[in-house]
């Protein structure tokens, strides 16, 4: 690494000095060449112009020609040439590269032409709605003021609301404030909605899994509403680099969607570099924490005057790092912090301190959550430091392109932590700095979701027999919620018969409406927090220790009837991980694959529909540090169970026979192979590792008989600080099965009622996932396993790690 | 997965409440002359198509004919007086609608039906009342184009909360229906807040039924609401209905209907005859509800009569708490106007009074000290609130409270220090001083 280093040098221009000293100083503690697994050098890029087109009005051309904008990007122009076509479009580009301009300039442009134009545009936060509505302001009122744009969500003054319907031209809002606010009241919107002529979709990308799953239902009614008032409005869609922007936008969107994604933007150098903690412990894999590390990165660059901005992936860990970084850059006496935090709890009047503060120099470092992330304006950064990464290719580039977003020279650095996506990702830095294998996945047809978007459809509209509503059999849909009370045939078509205004009980981010509220009784009873139902039995069973913003509480009481549990702070030495047993039985299998080895069917892959049962049976207590087993308890709990989709593969018997392994070993080895199955499928699915359950079972004996399959599920408590903690794998499972030949299913399901499109795309790539799985622990410097790759050696017989290879080896033969 | 397994364990298809356990019925037109006959109810139709129509007079309420003064205030809007048109419409009472609707629920949005539209207008010195039923929601349309049409020949809509639930309903289902137009409305008086003004101080509550009770005095009229449902369920009612459920509760949510109509047409009688100024005198009228219309008065700019009837409700007697507020407006009514001597004089009589004492010695103090140009008096009323004020913050528990009692406190410890200039200009420092040992905090801005 150092020599090529020194080549990359002499390109480098004088203004990059600086960052270069602290790369030489990395590269100088890097004696083995593990630290910095990566650097690579991205030369600046030259802009590729296009004039405005022709049918731009002049008005709009010399406002933005007062901006300095006299020519466009080649990708501007398309866009706004294949959006004045008709088209829907897709514009995927990176961070800082004009696109705001892709969606404003054609909207500004029908607005100027005719003034009863309506266009919507929709972000996933509230925060890009605000920095949009500045840019906006900033048109219009070089435009004098022509139109009217206005951000309407949950902050939006009551009194304000009536005269934002009826003269707004473009309306700036979420999905939520979409699906609770307006579609319900459409009749208010009649303006909106009868001359409503764009949407535009802000961060396509991030509307995935659940999230993209609802939208996809809330574009559905929207397109419905836009209808009964007779119009079929055209979509502008933005999105970070991914695999599959134009699956997605048209799935999303269910129509065709034209994909642009050629890039005219010029870019500024940027050297980009990989930076892997050094190992303290060889054996047990444990590298130094990568927070230190992080902070230590940044305040090389803050020491050198580089104005950086640190990302971390949780609120606690920007907390730390600020923490650090403002000891080590203590504020001088009279002046501002030149520090400073930024997340979603701070106040929206803090955070235009910050973005200004970051935009004139004054603040010359921020720790951020992905709160920054987006394409919120703080001008361009020297250096970016990302503590972690931060989970998917697309949202690390993002974030990268944070440093040197206009011009001069910058550098991003990646600090990877002993995760195993962390350490697959550093140590194959041709997988992340290659074509981005990443998509997004959407299951609009979820039942679950599905009807629950159909209830809000015909409170807004009765349901007509024309309409359409998914892929699914509509009559017989609503037909059932006639049967439990939600609607009524009248004619031909179906009303709403409830009270109850069905949007305000469905939530667009989570998973369930049935939510536990955490309430604290230490002093006087506060509610400190929610989480969903399954969280709930795995992280607040009585005598649970809850870590709460850094602060334990310990579970005094999980009242099942009204949901919610009782906690007090405590302050103890140990955490508490839950024993839960999760059986996963196939019910329905849509595909299976068999593969061959000599002759004989060696293993096969399927995905399907199944049945999960999941019950906590018991908790352990670990010491902190040690992390010692220093005592346990026995829960009766509910089981909970869920029907879902999963993908899974079986092992069969001469696979397994073949192994030069014992019983222990092969199957330590199948829990570690399953440990890093999951850590990669939830990298090509852009997706968290909550969203994926994880089972190891037999394979049920051939059909219909009613045998089930065993596995166990491991249950991470919320530990922001501790890293390397060793969480213990539950032998418990595996001696269940006492049996000589255990032939088991290895499934990877979908951790949310009725699926959510995570495993047809699983068995469809699933010679990539073994194959990197294999390179992921193959790659990994561990002796015997760790948690970097098949989990903490500790917890598993020895030669697991080299059984997983083994299986591994066969199923990419 | 099996097809009835797979929805019978979906949440979003779990039943919101238990169902029934019904036959889906069909209605045969025969059952359906059996709803007419129990809602009393003929079948009506337009081009839209059919739905029943309710029609009875009643004798009571009797014709109230519409006072000048009571239009001028209750229709007055803030700052734009009425056009010509608004003004003529409001003077004929046979351009009047009242309005009162029973709906699917609550919640208001698009998906929320008013399936029972009652309306009523002054007919033969008594009351016409007519209720539209859509037996289901197919009959909407022509139901709507009904109301269209009664709106057209009557104009001025009176209604109880209308401005803010029924008719924006109404507005949004016009809307819904794409052909038929949102009628335009000449003037729409909303007796809510005029009621709420009166009565919310003597009853609490301003519900129809409680306004009926105690202020329309029902039983001497001869109304009774015998067995009337109670608003909560009369949603339910319809949805069973719909779904092949019993018929008869919705006879006594037309019933319901009615009396509100009747209540709403009386409750303008009776408000029409609180605000005549004819009435003035106002035999029998509670003092508390003289005060209510003071105060309406007051806010409509009616300053002159908003100070009589206060001043008649007090020689009524007030019952001890308001006595003190009534005092306060007459003084602030009195200082609007430059009374200052009578301002002071109604001060005074407050001066004790735990909530208003201390406002009633600021404005005395004032009054002394710039009108009356008696300096002693006015330090004697700064003095009053000090002491009352530091009772207060030694007594109070509430954090809030005391820090409110001890910026008050400074704003009369400096109106003391300026006074004390006035009247002991050679020796200036030692009673302030003494007073500073006793409140260092409060009089180090003094200094």
């Amino acid at each position: 690494m150092p020599e090529s280093l020194a080549v990359r040098r002499s390109t480098i221009p004088s203004s990059l000095t600086r960052v270069h000293e602290v790369l030489d100083a990395f590269a100088a503690r890097d004696y083995d060449g593990e630290l910095l697994t990566a650097v690579r050098h991205f030369p600046a890029r030259e802009a590729r112009w296009a004039d405005f087109p022709a049918w731009v009005h002049p008005d709009l051309a010399a406002a933005y020609a007062a901006k300095g904008i006299r020519r466009l990007y080649t990708h501007q122009a398309e866009a706004a040439e294949t959006v004045h076509a008709g088209k829907s479009v897709v514009i995927v580009t990176p961070t800082a590269s004009g696109k705001t301009l892709c969606y404003n300039l054609p909207v500004l442009n029908a607005t100027l032409e005719n003034s009863d134009s309506r266009a919507l545009y929709l972000f996933p936060t509230k925060a890009l709605a605000q920095d949009q509505l500045a840019e906006l302001h900033d048109l219009n009122q070089r435009l004098d003021n022509r139109f009217g744009v206005f951000t309407y969500d949950g902050d939006t003054p009551a009194d304000a609301r009536r005269s934002i319907r009826e003269k707004g031209h473009i309306i700036l809002t979420n999905p939520d404030m979409l699906h609770t606010g307006i579609l319900p009241h459409h009749t208010r919107w009649t303006r909106l909605f009868e001359n409503l002529r764009y949407i535009v979709l802000d961060e396509l990308h991030t509307y995935r899994g659940v999230f993209g799953s609802h939208l996809c239902n809330v574009l559905r009614r929207l397109r419905r509403i836009a209808r009964f008032y007779g119009r079929d409005p055209q979509f502008i869609c933005c999105s970070a680099t991914i695999a599959n922007p134009g699956d997605l936008a048209s799935r999303l969107l269910e129509s065709d969607v034209e994909v642009l994604n050629s890039n005219g933007a010029p870019a500024a150098e940027k050297t980009f570099v990989f930076y892997n903690p050094p190992v303290v412990n060889r054996a047990l894999g444990i590298r130094r924490s990568y927070i230190n590390e992080s902070s230590r990165v940044a305040q090389e660059f803050l020491k050198r005057d580089l104005q950086t901005m640190v990302f971390s992936n949780s609120r606690l860990q920007t907390e730390i790092l600020l923490t650090y970084l403002q000891q080590a850059n203590p504020q001088l006496p009279g002046k501002p912090e030149t520090i400073r935090g930024y997340r979603g709890g701070y106040l929206p009047n803090e955070r235009r301190e910050i973005e200004r503060g970051l935009r004139d120099g004054k603040i010359r470092g921020v720790v951020s959550t992905s709160a920054l992330e987006l394409g919120i304006d703080v001008g361009s950064l020297d250096t970016v430091v990302m503590a972690g990464y931060p989970g998917t290719i697309a949202a690390t580039w993002q974030r990268a392109g944070r440093a040197g977003r206009r011009s001069g020279s910058s550098c991003a650095v990646l600090v990877a932590s002993s995760s195993p996506l962390d350490q697959f990702i550093v140590r194959h830095p041709d997988y992340f700095f290659g074509n981005t294998p990443e998509r997004a996945f959407i299951q609009p047809d979820n039942l679950e979701i599905l009807i629950n978007h159909l209830k809000c459809a015909a409170f807004e509209l009765p349901i007509s027999p024309n309409d359409k509503f998914g892929d699914t059999n509509l009559p017989d849909l609503c037909a059932r919620l006639a049967e439990a009370g939600y609607l009524h045939l009248a004619g031909d078509n179906y009303h709403w018969t409830q009270e109850a205004y069905p949007a305000d009980t469905i939530s667009l981010r989570s998973v369930t409406s049935d939510n536990f509220v955490i309430v604290d009784i230490t002093g006087a009873p506060t509610v400190i927090g929610e989480v969903d139902f399954p969280s709930a039995l795995v992280f607040l069973h009585e005598k649970a220790i809850y870590i709460h913003g850094g602060q334990q509480h310990h579970v005094e009481h999980l009242d099942f009837k009204e949901r919610r549990a009782y906690v007090k702070r405590v302050d103890v030495d140990y955490y508490t991980d839950a024993v839960r047993y999760t059986q996963v039985r196939p019910l329905e299998i849509a595909a299976t694959k068999h593969c061959a080895g000599d002759q004989r069917v060696e293993h096969s892959y399927s995905h399907g529909d199944v049945l999960v049962r999941s019950q906590v049976v018991g908790f352990k207590k670990i010491k902190f540090f040690t992390n010692e087993n220093i005592g346990d308890g026995k829960l009766e709990l509910p089981e909970n169970e869920m029907h879902t989709t999963s993908y899974w593969i079986t092992l069969e018997r001469p696979l397994l026979e073949s192994l030069p392994f014992t019983v222990s070993e092969r199957q330590s080895g199948m829990f570690g192979l399953l440990h890093a199955l999951e850590s990669f499928a939830t990298l090509l699915l852009m997706c968290d590792s909550r969203d994926l359950g994880t089972a190891i079972g037999e394979r049920p004996p051939p059909p219909d008989s009613n045998s089930s399959a065993i596995g166990a599920q491991h249950a991470a408590p919320h530990l922001g600080t501790i890293e390397n903690f060793t969480p213990t794998r539950m032998q418990d499972a595996i001696s269940s099965s006492p049996r000589e030949f255990f032939e088991p299913n290895l499934y990877l399901f979908d951790a949310y009622p009725g699926g959510i499109g995570f495993s047809e795309p699983l068995f469809r790539t699933h010679a990539l996932l073994v194959q990197k799985t294999r390179e992921l622990i193959a790659a990994c410097p561990c002796e015997q396993g760790c948690p970097s790759c098949v989990g903490p050696a500790g917890d598993l017989a020895p030669r697991a790690k080299e059984a997983a290879l083994a299986i591994l080896d066969r199923l990419c033969a | 997965m099996p097809a009835a397994d797979k929805f019978s364990r979906l949440a979003a298809l779990k039943p919101s409440k238990p169902m029934p356990a019904r036959p889906a019925a069909i209605r045969t037109p025969g059952e359906e002359d059996t709803l007419g006959r129990l809602l009393g109810a003929g079948v009506a139709s337009n081009h839209f198509g059919e739905h029943l129509a309710i029609r009875n007079w009643f004798s009571t309420p009797e014709f109230a004919e519409p006072s000048p003064t009571t239009l001028e205030l209750l229709s007055r809007t803030r700052d734009e007086s009425l056009s010509h048109k608004t003004r003529a419409a409001l003077e004929d009472p046979e351009k009047w609608l009242f309005l009162d609707t029973e709906t699917t629920g609550l919640a208001g949005g698009t998906g929320t039906y008013a399936f029972l539209i009652g309306l009523a207008w002054w007919d033969a010195g008594g009351l016409q009342v007519e209720q539209f039923f859509m037996r289901d929601f197919a009959e909407e349309h022509s139901l709507l184009q009904e109301l269209s049409r009664r709106v057209a020949e009557r104009p001025v809509l009176v209604t109880f909360n209308g401005k803010s639930f029924d008719w924006p309903l109404l507005e949004n289902r016009f809307t819904m229906t794409r052909s038929i137009a949102v009628p335009k409305l000449a003037a729409h008086l909303d007796l809510l807040h005029p009621a709420r003004a009166l009565w919310k101080l003597r009853l609490g509550s301003v519900r129809l039924v409680e306004l009926e009770r105690h202020i329309l005095d029902a039983p001497r009229l001869g109304w009774h609401r015998e067995n009337d449902v109670s608003s909560a369920l009369i949603p339910q009612f319809y949805f069973d209905y719909l779904r092949g459920g019993p018929a008869e509760p919705l006879a006594g949510v037309v019933r319901h209907n009615q009396m509100d109509l009747r209540g709403l047409a009386a409750l303008f009688g009776k408000i029409n005859e609180m605000l005549s100024e004819s009435s003035g005198a106002a035999n029998g009228v509670e003092s508390l509800d003289l005060f209510g219309l003071s105060r309406f008065l007051q806010r409509r700019g009616e300053d002159d009569r908003a100070h009589s009837t206060c001043s008649l409700a007090l020689a009524i007697g007030l019952p001890a708490e308001f006595r003190p507020k009534a005092h306060r407006e007459l003084a602030q009514m009195a200082k609007r106007r430059g009374e200052h001597a009578h301002a002071a004089q109604m001060f005074l009589e407050i001066v004790a009074d735990p909530h208003d004492g201390i406002h009633a010695c600021e404005q005395l103090a004032i009054y002394y000290e710039r009108h009356a140009k008696d300096p002693v008096k006015a330090v004697q009323f700064s003095e009053l609130a000090i002491a009352t004020l530091r009772r207060q913050r030694a007594t109070s528990r509430d954090p809030f409270t005391a820090a409110r009692s001890a910026r008050l406190e400074q704003k009369f410890l400096q109106r003391l220090a300026r006074l004390e200039k006035k009247t002991q200009p050679s020796s200036p420092a030692r009673p302030q001083r003494a007073r500073a040992a006793a409140a260092p905090k409060a009089s180090s801005a003094l200094w």
